[in-house]
């Protein structure tokens, strides 16, 4: 069957389709080939997806009454395709992003040139919420506290891809961007075939070899653990994928014991067995009850003084989350100018920071026209768009705003792009956004594309997976 | 290297599944039995309730309060051990249990091993009621042992023989050998009881005793075995010898012992852990000596299951407890 009529919109991008309804270049294979299908197989190739997906017992956790509830991971089979080309560029961007943020944390974390020099305020630093007291003078090795980040990329109708936010603290979804593509690859077995999709398998090799890069010093074989808050987190599948991809051990906080040698040891069926290199999975706060909250019982007891001795590696570094904040965000394109003396190669979309009066005055006149964010949330939560909420939804935040306005941003609405998606058997553009994953250690690496989440509400722009989003697989085309 | 905690969890995972197959081969080889027999030989269901054991004691004093639901008949208890949530030893609870354990060793046994096991959490949540009525009881019960057969032979052909394994193997041969017994301390000593009671009293042996036998055996997957195994007709002490002793046989107190044996000897502190099963092979040879009537053999069996519970108890401590 063929697409041209789903392009009805030509306001927005399509990431398929030319305003004319014909395939964009990298496209055209895959759209070649849905144009052969009989809607019916279509619907088909769909539904044997979802089946894969239910058997393979590829979940997430939503959490409704106070109890975790198991859901498929919701998949749509046609694929979002960049070409190669224009992937290159996003990938150098996010390198040279990622290089500036990591040097911006290591400083604010020791001399903070940045403040002194005059580029950074000092007070927005005084009221972060995930700057760590504990971690000033830490020296992660390399000087790397974000080892994992995963940023969030939309595409606005003008074609240009803009960075949304940077997570740096425990981003999540890669597991998702290698299933996805487990499963397409069986839905379209003839077009990998057929053309050059750049493979995304490696990630978790990569993953490996800059977990053990980050091992404190001279270990060269160290025992990796993935440590996960448990079951009912909405992640734990992921996190059960990577330490299995990794080979490495998934172990919960009570898992763990600081030793009266500052070293993390684990509890096996042999005994303790030292642990070198943490990719935790969970938040700063939960990381030691000697230090951060001390009612968690997600963490290990000492765990930042055996950090701090050097003794274990975490990834990603505690206080990393300082640059994940979005009113930070706001200043990346000066942190990258400060730090590495170039100009940004990727945009970013222009911030309103409720923090200054004018700017602020300028939110609150014109927030019908905004997206309103605050600054410390994940997941969607909080978010107002300001040309679809009623006046006394509008008012609510202004109150909010006011009662605390460091922690709000506001953007221009994007209008983001779509890619055609299987709606209730028909095929209809809906909105979509990219989080690639970037790998920091003694080197960097940015996954082959990422996770491309899809808002499956006609019109809707919320594409997290706990409001309703779903997912598609990203194809980095390389062109013939 | 195994956490604790997760060797925990495949230990009862793997207790769990095997409870659930072996609860179905129960009910399986009971409903046929009952087909078999004239409906006056064989009234009722409440074997059954014994041989699954202690929960099922609380269900037969809620049935008894209600002297309408007397006696409690093939329906409610067939859903109490196959679909009953409340449960905790049913079919249905068993596959959940089993599942929430091995959701958290996902990373350790092999992948297609969890697919089987969330196929079948998957089948019993949308059959379980199938499974109650009597004409789709066969085959849901038969498709719920054929998954577990076949994550069993998922677990042998492809898992690292590593800890992992060896506490899978551990967790599975205790619970079939607590299954075996619980046959053979119910089900045989009443048989063997029976059979007493006619020789004392003068009475003819009940004609229908050798088909209880190969229903007894056939509840545990031994009648073609025994059959092979002895090539003659089927005699009660004879085979109450083969599901206790026969090492050939792997589904008998014996071959399960002696599995057990083996994974602790693979397992870390076996010095610590080998006593006991010493001393269960100890009490299993007493146990298949005497035993001549159906109440000692039935105390006997009661010794086995305490030694069971006591290797249990010796696993927890070493494995899981010991690092705490």
């Amino acid at each position: 069957m063929t697409m041209a009529h789903v392009r009805a919109d030509t306001h927005t991008w399509d990431e398929l389709l030319a305003p004319d309804g014909t395939p964009r270049p990298a496209a055209r294979a895959l759209l070649d080939q849905l144009a052969t299908l009989e809607h019916s197989e279509l619907q088909e190739r769909q539904t044997l997806a979802e089946l894969d997906i239910l058997t393979m017992g590829i979940t997430f956790t939503v959490y409704s009454d106070g109890r975790g509830i198991d859901r498929a991971w919701p998949f749509d089979i046609i694929p979002r395709v960049i070409a190669a080309s224009e992937w290159r560029g996003v990938e150098a961007g996010l390198k040279q992003r990622l290089r500036a943020i990591n040097m911006f944390i290591d400083d604010l974390y020791h001399e903070q040139r940045i403040i002194a020099d005059g580029v950074f305020p000092a007070e927005l630093l005084e009221h972060s919420k995930n700057f760590r007291h504990e971690c000033i003078g830490a020296n992660p090795v390399h000087g790397v506290w974000a080892h994992i980040s995963g940023s969030d990329l939309v595409r606005d109708a003008d074609g240009t891809m803009y960075v949304l936010e940077d997570n740096l603290r425990v981003p999540s979804g890669v597991s998702y961007v290698l299933e996805n593509r487990a499963i397409s690859k069986r839905v379209f077995a003839d077009l990998f075939a057929r053309q050059s999709i750049l493979p995304v398998d490696s990630y978790t090799d990569e993953l490996n070899r800059m977990l053990v890069s980050i091992a404190p010093a001279g270990i060269t074989n160290p025992t990796i653990a993935v440590l996960t808050p448990g079951i009912y987190n909405s992640a734990y599948f992921e996190h059960s994928f990577l330490a299995q991809r990794l080979g490495a051990v998934l172990v919960e906080g009570a898992d763990m014991v600081v030793g009266d040698d500052e070293c993390v040891y684990m509890r096996t069926i042999g005994g303790l067995e030292r642990v070198h290199v943490i990719y935790r999975r969970i938040d700063d706060e939960f990381l030691d009850p000697e230090v951060f909250r001390p009612e968690s019982t997600l963490g290990v007891p000492g765990l930042m003084r055996a950090w701090r001795a050097g003794n274990v590696a975490i990834a990603n570094a505690p206080g990393a989350g300082v640059a994940d904040d979005k009113v930070v965000y706001a200043w990346v394109p000066d942190i990258i100018r400060y730090y590495t003396g170039e100009e940004p190669l990727l945009a970013n979309v222009l911030t309103y920071r409720c923090h200054y009066p004018d700017e602020r005055t300028y939110v609150i006149d014109h927030i019908d026209q905004l997206v309103v964010k605050p600054a410390n949330e994940s997941g969607g939560y909080g978010l107002l768009i300001g040309d679809r909420a009623t006046r006394s939804e509008l008012d609510a935040h202004i109150a909010l705003i006011e009662a605390d306005p460091r922690n709000w941003v506001a953007q221009p609405i994007l209008a983001l792009s779509t890619v055609p998606t299987i709606c209730d058997g028909e095929i209809e553009p809906r909105h979509v956004d990219l989080r690639p994953f970037i790998l920091s250690g003694a080197s960097s690496y940015v996954t082959a594309g990422g996770l491309t989440r899809v808002a499956l509400r006609k019109g809707s722009l919320v594409v997290n997976s706990s409001q309703g989003g779903g997912s598609k697989d990203t194809w980095i085309v390389e062109a013939e | 290297m195994l956490l604790s905690r997760v060797a925990d969890s495949l230990y009862w995972g793997a207790r769990y599944l095997e409870r659930a197959e072996d609860t179905a081969r129960i009910v399986r080889s009971y409903t046929e039995l009952v087909i078999d027999l004239p409906t006056s030989a064989l009234s009722t269901w409440e074997p059954l309730l014994a041989v699954a054991g202690g929960s099922s004691a609380v269900f037969r004093a809620q049935a008894e309060q209600d002297e309408a639901l007397l006696p409690i008949g093939e329906v409610p208890i067939v859903r109490h051990l196959v679909a009953d949530q409340h449960n905790p030893g049913s079919i249905c609870s068993s596959v959940d249990a089993a599942r929430e354990n091995l959701r958290t060793t996902r990373e350790i046994i092999p992948r297609e091993a969890w697919q089987t096991v969330n196929d079948l959490y998957l089948y019993v949540g949308s059959n379980a009621a199938g499974g109650v009525e009597r004409r789709s009881r066969a085959r849901f019960l038969g498709h719920l042992i054929g998954e577990c057969q076949q994550l069993d032979g998922v677990m042998t052909t492809v898992m690292n023989r590593d800890e992992a394994y060896e506490l899978w193997r551990l967790g599975q041969s205790i619970e079939r050998a607590d299954m075996t017994t619980r046959v053979v301390g119910v089900r045989a000593a009443a048989l063997l009881g029976a059979g007493q009671q006619h020789a004392a009293d003068g009475s003819i042996t009940d004609i229908h005793d050798d088909v209880q036998w190969m229903g007894l055996l056939r509840s545990v997957s031994a009648l073609q075995m025994y059959q092979r195994a002895t090539r003659g007709p089927i005699d009660g002490r004879a085979a109450v010898r083969f599901l206790l002793l026969d090492p050939t046989f792997p589904r008998s107190v014996a071959s399960c012992a002696t599995r057990i044996r083996e994974a602790l000897g693979r397992l870390p502190r076996s010095r610590r852990t080998m006593p006991v099963i010493d001393e269960l092979e100890r009490v299993l040879a007493v146990a298949a000596a005497g035993g001549e009537d159906g109440a000692s053999l039935d105390a006997a069996m009661e010794d086995v299951q305490a030694m069971l519970s006591a290797i249990n108890d010796v696993v927890h401590e070493a494995f899981v407890h010991s690092s705490m």
